[in-house]
C-alpha cells in the first residue's frame, strides 16, 4: 500500500533526519516507501529540497541529500541549496 | 591583486599554438584576478601538484547540478581564487552561436565572474571557470531573465545532452541531430536540472556511423544515424572519381597533402570495404547492399559519388562510459534501427529513455554508471528487461563458455526432484 | 530590476534549456539544412559545402586553447561580425569555425585572421593533427594527475606542422585526460595522454572525521583496499580507515568520495601514453586505447618527455601506415611488437595487463613476429 503524499515526505524527512550518515543518495529514500516508484521519491525528495526540508550536497561527482542542519560547512558556503 | 612573477608559465607563451598564458595575463588587465589564477597555477607547476579543493556546492537554488563547487587550498597568497566555482551553460545544439548571444554571456561573465572560460567541456557545455559563491544566484537570475538560458547538468543528474552538427552542415547525417538532441534536453530539464539517478547519464547524438561526438565512447545513450535501404550511387561521379577529374579528390579533399599517387578505387575503397562487398562492373561501381555494414568508408572516400541510403533512421547504444571503475566500456547495440521522427516528437526514443531509467533507477547501485548495472546484470536480462528479442546483432560473437543462467521453466518437469525417488534408481 | 537577496524566489525563472539552436544558424546554413550534397576541403582548415540547390558554404577553421577568455572570445566575436554576419560555430574539438557564403569572401576573412598573430591558426582538417580534447588540470580540477592546458600546448607547439597541413595516412585524434576519471574520456583515441598516479592515498586522520562518511570512502574501492580502523587523534580513539597499499590501483576512486584521502604527490603522478583508439566505424569498429608508456614524469613546464613520445610515435605511424590506416589500424596489421620496435617504445611488463578480464589480451598462438624483442632467443 503506497503512502500519501504528506506520509512520504515525513518518512523521508525522518530518514534524512536519523541516519547515521547525514547525505544520503537517492535510492536510501526508496525504501521509505517500497510500492512507490523510484521517479515518484525521487520528484517528492526535490520537492522537499525547494521547500528546504533536504539540500543537494556534492561528493565531486555524485549529488546526494541532506537535512541543511547536519552538513557543517567548512567553507561556509550555507545558502546555497 | 598584484601581479605575479611567473617564470615558469612565461615558458608557455613560446611557441606557434595559441597560449593561454598569454591569454589570460593580457585578460589580467582588465580582470586582476586573473593574475592570482596565473599564481596559483604557476605554484602547481613548481610544486608539480594541484591547489583546488572541492566544495559541496552543486547548483543555484532548487538546483542539484549545474555548478561544480571549487575552493582554493592557499587562499591568502591569492584571495582572487578563493572560492572558483565552475558554472556549466547548456549549449545550443551543434554549437552554433549568434555573436550577439556570444557576447551578452561574455558580457555576464566578466560582470559575475573570473572572465575565464571553455569553450566547450568536454560534456559540451559551455563551461565558465572561476567565481564566488555569493555570485551564483545573481548570474543564474541574469542569465534566466535577460539571456532566456538556462545552466548545464552535473552530479547524479542527465548531463546536458550533445550531438554533431548534423543535417545543419553535414551530407551524412541520417536524422536530425540538433532537433532531437535540442528537443530531448527540453523534455529532460528536471532530469538535467536536479538529480534523479544513481549516477550520471548521458546522452550524444551522432548524426551518422562516423560519430562525430564520440556517442558510442561517451555516452550512456548513444544515438548514432544509419540507413535500411542502398547506398545511392552516382555512376557518372564515381567515374569522374576514377579519372581523377578536377574537383574529385578522394576523402573530400582530406588526403591533399600527402604523397599518395593517383586515387585507385579498388585499393582505396574496394579493397578496403570490411565486408568485400564491392566491385567494378566496367566503370560503374556495384554494392551489394544486404552484406553492407554501412561503416561510412566508401562514402568517406568518394562523397560526391555515394551517399547514404534515402531510408534513414539511427542505431541505439547503450552504456559507454570512461574506465573508473572496472574499464572502459563502448555503448552496446541494442536497437539496430528506428526512426528519428519530430512528427510524433520522438516519442519512440523517449520510449527506450525511459525503460531504461524505469530500471536502471531500481536495479542500479549507487554511483553505477548503465552499463556497469548491464555488465553485472547481464546483457539477456537488460534485453527481456528491454522487451527486445535477443538477435545475433546483438553479440559480436555467441559466448564460449556453457553457464547458461537457465530458469526452472525452461526444463520440462522443472527443478523440483525427489532424491529419495532419484536413490531408488541410482544406488550411491 | 536584478536578483533581490531578500527574496530569492520572486520572478525566479528556471529549467529554461538552452537558447534554441534555430536562432544560432548562420542563414546559408539555415536555408540549407538538410539539403547539403557534398563536400571538399579546399585547402587545410577551409572546407566547402555544396547544397542540391548549388548553394555553398565555406568554412575556415582554427584552432583554441579551450581554456580561453572573454577577451578572446570578443576576438572571435569580432571577426564573425565582420566577414560572418555575426555567426560562428565551434567544434566538438574545440576548434573555431567561420562561415561565409561565398568563395570570394574566404580570403577576406582570411587576412582578418591572419592580424590576430597566432592566435587563430588555420587547419585541423582531413589527414592532420586537429586539436587536442582535453580537460581541466591544475587550471580547475581537485583530483588532477597532471596539468591540462600546459602538456596540450606543448605537444601542440611540437606538432604545429601537422595541424595545418594534411599529409599523414589518416586523421590523428590526441586527447589528454588529467586523471583517471577521464572527463576527456580518452580511452578511444589515437594517441592519448592520461595523467596517472602512484602513491597511495594517506589518510588525514586529523580531518576524517570532519569531511568524510567512513562507509562511502569504504565503498568506493573497486578492490576493496580501503578497510575501517581506528586511530587516536589528541588522546581521543576515533573511527578512520586504512589502505592496503599493496592492493591499491591509484584511481582515486576514494579521494573522490573523502578529501581526508588525498594521493597527489609531484614524484608519484605523471603521464601514461595509450595508442590506437578510435571512435567512428569507419573500416574498424571503434577500439580503446592501448597503454604503451606506463609513467613519464610531470616535467613542467613543458613536458619535454611526453612531447617526444608522442612525436616519436606519429613519425614512426606517418612513415610506416599505408593511407586511410588510423593508427590503431597500423598497429594491429603489422604486430604491437613490430610496433613497439618501430616506435622505439620499450616494452614493459607494465603493458601486460593484469587487472580484470585480462587473458583477453594474452597471446594464445604461435602467430607473433620476430623483433629486437626476441632476439634473446634467435641468436
Amino acid at each position: 500500500m503506497a503512502l500519501s503524499l504528506e506520509e512520504l515526505e515525513a518518512a523521508i524527512i525522518e530518514k534524512a533526519t536519523k541516519s547515521p550518515k547525514p547525505q544520503l543518495y537517492i535510492k536510501d529514500f526508496y525504501k521509505c516507501d517500497p510500492d512507490a516508484k523510484p521517479r515518484q521519491i525521487k520528484n517528492v525528495a526535490n520537492d522537499l529540497v525547494k521547500k528546504g526540508e533536504l539540500m543537494f550536497w556534492s561528493s565531486g561527482s555524485t549529488t546526494m541529500y541532506a537535512r541543511p542542519d547536519r552538513i557543517k560547512d567548512e567553507e561556509g558556503s550555507e545558502g546555497i541549496n | 591583486m598584484a601581479k605575479h612573477e611567473t617564470p615558469l608559465l612565461d615558458e608557455l607563451e613560446k611557441g606557434p599554438w595559441p597560449s593561454f598564458v598569454t591569454d589570460l595575463k593580457q585578460q589580467a588587465e582588465t580582470k586582476p584576478e586573473c593574475w592570482d589564477i596565473l599564481g596559483q597555477l604557476e605554484l602547481s607547476y613548481k610544486d608539480r601538484i594541484t591547489h583546488w579543493k572541492h566544495g559541496g556546492i552543486v547548483g543555484v537554488f532548487g538546483y542539484g547540478g549545474g555548478i561544480v563547487g571549487r575552493y582554493s587550498d592557499v587562499p591568502k597568497q591569492f584571495p582572487g581564487v578563493e572560492h572558483f566555482h565552475t558554472v556549466r551553460i547548456a549549449q545550443p545544439s551543434g554549437l552554433y552561436y549568434s555573436t550577439e548571444n556570444l557576447r551578452a554571456l561574455m558580457d555576464l561573465w566578466e560582470k559575475y565572474g573570473s572572465g575565464v572560460t571553455n569553450m566547450h567541456g568536454s560534456t559540451g557545455d559551455m563551461v565558465f571557470l572561476g567565481t564566488r559563491t555569493e555570485n551564483l544566484e545573481p548570474l543564474f537570475w541574469d542569465l534566466t531573465h535577460d539571456l532566456k538560458q538556462d545552466l548545464g547538468g552535473s552530479g547524479s543528474n542527465l548531463r546536458t545532452p550533445s550531438c554533431c552538427l548534423g543535417e545543419s552542415r553535414c551530407e551524412w547525417a541520417c536524422y536530425d541531430a540538433q532537433e532531437v538532441c535540442n528537443h530531448l534536453t527540453q523534455h529532460y530539464q528536471d532530469e538535467i536540472h536536479r538529480p534523479a539517478f544513481p549516477y550520471k547519464f548521458k546522452f550524444k547524438f551522432s548524426a551518422c556511423a562516423n560519430d562525430c561526438v564520440a556517442a558510442v565512447a561517451r555516452s550512456d545513450f548513444s544515438v548514432i544515424g544509419t540507413w535500411k535501404d542502398n547506398i545511392r550511387i552516382d555512376q557518372a561521379a564515381v567515374k569522374a572519381y576514377v579519372d581523377g577529374a578536377d574537383g574529385y579528390p578522394s576523402n573530400g579533399g582530406a588526403h591533399k597533402g600527402g604523397n599518395w599517387g593517383a586515387f585507385d578505387i579498388q585499393a582505396e575503397v574496394i579493397d578496403l570495404c570490411p565486408t568485400q562487398c564491392m566491385w567494378m562492373e566496367g566503370d560503374e561501381l556495384k554494392i551489394d547492399d544486404a552484406e553492407c555494414t554501412r561503416c561510412m568508408h566508401c562514402i568517406n572516400v568518394m562523397p560526391r559519388a555515394l551517399r547514404p541510403g534515402a531510408q534513414q533512421g539511427a542505431s541505439i547504444l547503450i552504456g559507454a562510459k570512461a574506465p573508473i571503475l572496472d574499464g572502459a566500456q563502448f555503448s552496446t547495440l541494442v536497437i539496430p534501427f528506428i526512426e528519428v521522427k519530430k512528427e510524433n516528437d520522438f516519442e519512440d526514443i523517449i520510449d527506450v529513455i525511459e525503460k531504461v531509467w524505469d530500471w536502471w533507477m531500481e536495479v542500479g547501485k549507487n554511483r553505477e554508471r548503465v552499463g556497469e548495472t548491464m555488465q553485472r546484470i547481464g546483457l539477456p536480462t537488460f534485453l527481456s528487461v528491454m522487451e527486445i528479442e535477443p538477435l545475433p546483432q546483438h553479440v559480436k560473437e555467441p559466448r564460449s563458455n556453457p553457464y547458461v543462467f537457465w530458469k526452472e521453466e525452461e526444463v520440462p518437469g522443472g527443478w523440483d526432484r525427489d532424491i529419495k525417488e532419484f536413490r531408488k534408481r541410482h544406488a550411491m | 530590476m536584478g536578483y533581490d537577496p531578500k527574496n530569492p524566489m520572486e520572478g525566479r525563472i528556471t529549467d529554461l534549456g538552452p537558447r534554441y539552436y534555430g536562432d544560432m544558424l548562420p542563414p546559408v546554413i539555415k536555408e540549407n539544412k538538410g539539403t547539403w550534397l557534398y563536400h571538399e576541403i579546399i585547402e587545410p582548415g577551409v572546407l566547402v559545402h555544396v547544397a542540391e540547390n548549388g548553394a555553398k558554404v565555406f568554412t575556415v577553421r582554427c584552432g583554441s586553447p579551450r581554456l580561453v577568455t572573454v577577451n578572446y572570445v570578443r576576438d572571435i566575436c569580432d571577426i564573425a561580425d565582420k566577414h560572418c554576419d555575426g555567426h560562428v560555430r565551434f567544434t566538438t574539438r574545440n576548434n573555431i569555425e567561420f562561415m561565409v557564403d561565398a568563395e570570394e569572401k574566404v580570403a577576406e576573412l582570411k587576412a582578418t585572421i591572419a592580424t590576430y598573430g597566432n592566435k587563430f591558426p588555420i587547419g585541423g582538417t582531413g589527414a592532420c593533427v586537429t586539436n587536442i580534447v582535453h580537460t581541466q588540470g591544475w587550471i580547475h580540477c581537485h583530483t588532477p594527475a597532471t596539468d591540462a592546458s600546459g602538456p596540450v600546448k606543448a605537444v601542440m607547439d611540437d606538432l604545429f606542422e601537422y595541424f595545418g597541413s594534411m599529409s599523414l595516412p589518416a586523421q590523428v585524434r590526441i586527447a589528454l585526460a588529467c586523471c583517471l576519471n577521464m572527463c576527456g574520456a580518452v580511452h578511444a583515441s589515437d594517441i592519448a595522454i592520461l595523467g596517472i598516479h602512484r602513491t597511495p592515498p594517506m589518510i588525514d586522520n586529523e580531518r576524517i572525521s570532519g569531511v568524510c562518511e567512513l562507509p562511502l570512502a569504504i565503498a568506493s574501492c573497486p578492490l576493496g583496499a580501503v578497510k575501517p580502523a581506528k586511530a587516536t587523534v589528541n588522546g581521543e580513539e576515533i573511527k578512520t580507515v586504512k589502505v592496503n597499499a599493496e592492493r591499491c590501483m591509484f584511481c582515486g576512486n576514494c579521494y573522490t568520495m573523502c578529501p581526508a584521502m588525498p594521493l597527489a604527490d609531484p614524484e608519484g603522478d605523471g603521464i601514461a601514453i595509450l595508442v590506437g583508439g578510435k571512435v567512428s566505424n569507419a573500416k574498424s569498429a571503434p577500439k580503446f586505447s592501448k597503454l604503451v608508456v606506463p609513467f613519464l614524469p610531470n616535467t613542467t613546464p613543458r613536458w619535454p618527455e611526453t612531447v617526444k613520445v608522442v612525436r616519436e610515435i606519429l613519425e614512426a605511424y606517418a612513415k610506416d601506415a599505408k593511407k586511410y590506416e588510423r593508427v590503431g589500424e597500423w598497429a594491429e596489421r603489422i604486430g604491437w611488437e613490430k610496433f613497439f620496435e618501430k616506435t622505439g617504445i620499450p616494452f614493459t611488463e607494465k603493458s601486460i595487463d593484469d587487472y580484470r578480464l585480462a587473458y583477453d589480451t594474452w597471446r594464445t598462438t604461435t602467430q607473433f613476429k620476430y623483433t629486437s624483442h626476441t632476439a634473446a632467443y634467435t641468436k
